[in-house]
């Protein structure tokens, strides 16, 4: 068992090494601008400034704190949905590319199943999904020291931890674009505009009538926010996440179980 | 049990019905030769033997299992070797790294021997790999785990023809060691060279299953004789000769030199040139591109089935037939 999963896990190392380094300095880079950003700038006439859905869409609750300050632009831009989307791409090329270029066929004469198949090639995300939040994590918490503005360690081990059933579920809706488009191109496209789409719908619609919408995006189970300033952890949220994963999951073995592979 | 049965197999594509009733069965131990043009449905039979595709309609049995029961399909692949007609690996894996991962899900037997054979450069990276490389590799991961039932798909495009030929002299020692052989081609000389028995496909139905030998006897042998002097044309009036052609005109005349495809009995012919003094003769058996002409040919596509159109001797020479 697990020996597709080791391979591309394997290959994925690199890039998710890079991903990790990538991400530590953008949050590098959003810790060192606070002081000056929270000397110079009126962030309360700041926030007033900017119209409220730009507001809502980005998550932003506060900026000052550099709890609140991160919350939107590290966790909400990085990772719910720079990361987000980077995922369901991702994942959305994986089996899709392997129908495209005929390399399922040369896969699917080994003695693997398709269901297997299909659950090691998913797992394999955790390399960069894991990985992604190795190194983010303590830049933050140091830098936050540097800068005289500490986190609790808790608080950051939590945004990071939570963020990996929500990444585990992002990559969920591609792979079952990319089971249901052989053409990884389209796959690929058709994750991210779900992706987006949820994302929105999540955003747009919380406090309205259609509120409910927004329940099946991802997104509403993963607050930054409220980890980061009030040191509250959604593990029901978190349990959605995994729910929300499994049934991806099971949905792309069930439809890749029966469908012709030309 | 046969090592791969194939009952009223059907594909239907909307469209296309790419395979259409299709049955036969390739006994264990034999090398079977699947054979029609581009387009036929070899590829698509292939596929849903290997289930890939799942069938409209009949049964596929691989090594006595089901295909359309995954653990029983499973069960057959553990026995099984594949080469697509154009193989594909993950780009950017080294062939070792393709090797080590077949390893892992099917065991490796005999990868270092087959890599004797064809050896391609592991070290590098698949895209750097022509297209001669990547079917070496694939056949190296048909084989590593010494597999009971081969199948492949146009296995010698895109291998030089010295690779061809110790592909060749590898199938046919594997076979003399039990091994069952199914592959497809649409190229005669190499069916020829390989199988014990072929079936032809034209337009997603099977035509015939035949011993290869009994193929090229019904296709006859090629006669082409030269003579010192005009051999009066009556004189080649024998059963069984087809497609007269002679050096002088377009047409079947008095000539010196002739050409034609004999399917009758070799004595009657050499009883009728007897009193002619030849200069050469030669008796050859027909090019298989001959044999597939009878069942791809533009004259014979709606010929009656193959053994009967033998029996009634085929008229594409014109007046040369008796």
């Amino acid at each position: 068992m697990f020996e597709l999963t080791r391979y591309d896990g394997r290959r994925r190392v690199r890039g998710s090494i890079a991903l990790s380094v990538g991400l530590s300095a953008l949050a590098a880079m959003v810790i060192w601008v606070y002081p000056s950003f929270e000397a110079e700038v009126d962030l309360d006439q700041l926030l007033a400034a900017y119209p409220d859905p730009i507001l809502q869409v980005m998550g932003v609750q506060t900026m000052t704190s550099l709890g609140g300050f991160l919350s939107f632009e590290l966790y909400t831009f990085g990772w719910v949905i720079m990361l987000g989307l980077y995922l369901a791409y991702s994942t959305a090329g994986t089996i899709a590319d392997d129908v495209d270029r005929g390399r399922m066929d040369v896969l699917l004469s080994m003695p693997l199943s398709r269901r297997r198949l299909v659950a090691e090639r998913f797992a394999a995300m955790a390399v960069p999904i894991v990985g992604a939040n190795l190194l983010p994590p303590v830049v933050v918490f140091i830098g936050a020291r540097l800068i005289d503005h500490p986190l609790a360690a808790t608080d950051v081990l939590a945004v990071h931890l939570l963020s990996i059933p929500y990444l585990f579920a992002c990559a969920g809706i591609g792979l079952l674009a990319s089971v249901v488009f052989d053409r990884a191109a389209i796959a690929q496209r058709v994750a991210l505009g779900v992706t987006f789409a949820l994302f929105l719908s999540e955003s747009l619609l919380t406090g309205t009538d259609a509120e409910t919408v927004g329940s099946i995006a991802p997104m509403r189970y993963y607050d930054p926010n409220a980890v980061l300033l009030e040191g509250h952890y959604d593990l029901v949220g978190a349990g959605m996440l995994v729910a929300m994963t499994l049934a991806f999951l099971v949905a792309s073995q069930l439809w890749f179980g029966r469908t012709d592979i030309h | 049990m046969a090592a791969i049965e194939l009952e009223g197999l059907t594909k239907d594509y909307g469209e296309v019905r790419a395979n259409d009733g299709v049955t036969f069965a390739v006994e264990r131990g034999e090398v079977f030769g699947y054979l029609g043009p581009n387009g036929a449905g070899k590829t698509t039979t292939i596929r849903t033997v290997l289930g890939l595709l799942s069938p409209t309609a009949g049964t596929v049995r691989l090594l006595g299992r089901d295909v359309t029961d995954e653990a029983q399909l499973l069960e057959a692949k553990r026995r099984l070797g594949y080469l697509p007609d154009d193989p594909a690996f993950d780009e950017t894996a080294t062939g070792r790294e393709i090797l080590d991962l077949h390893a892992s899900l099917k065991g490796d037997e005999r990868s270092a021997e087959v890599l004797e054979l064809f050896d391609p450069p592991l070290d590098r990276e698949i895209r750097e790999y022509s297209r001669g490389n990547v079917q070496k590799l694939g056949l190296v991961t048909t084989f590593m785990h010494d597999p009971e039932l081969v199948i492949l798909d146009e296995p010698t495009s895109g291998l030089d023809p010295l690779l061809q030929q110790r592909f060749n002299e590898f199938v046919r020692a594997e076979r003399e060691v039990g091994l069952t052989v199914f592959f497809s081609s649409h190229i005669l000389s190499e069916v020829r060279k390989l199988c014990d028995r072929v079936g032809i496909i034209r337009d997603g139905r099977l035509v015939t299953v035949d011993p290869v030998e009994s193929l090229l006897d019904r296709s006859g042998k090629f006669v082409r004789l030269h003579a010192d002097e005009p051999i009066p044309i009556r004189s080649l009036e024998v059963d069984g000769v087809h497609g007269l052609e002679s050096n002088d005109g377009a047409g079947p005349s008095d000539g010196t030199e002739y050409a034609f495809t004999f399917t009758g009995d070799i004595n009657a012919l050499l009883a009728a040139i007897r009193e002619y003094r030849l200069v050469d003769l030669s008796i050859e058996e027909a090019p298989l591109e001959e044999v597939f002409m009878r069942f791809y040919g533009s004259d014979a596509a709606d010929a009656p089935p193959a053994t009967e159109q033998a029996a009634a001797g085929t008229d594409r020479g014109g007046s040369g037939d008796v």
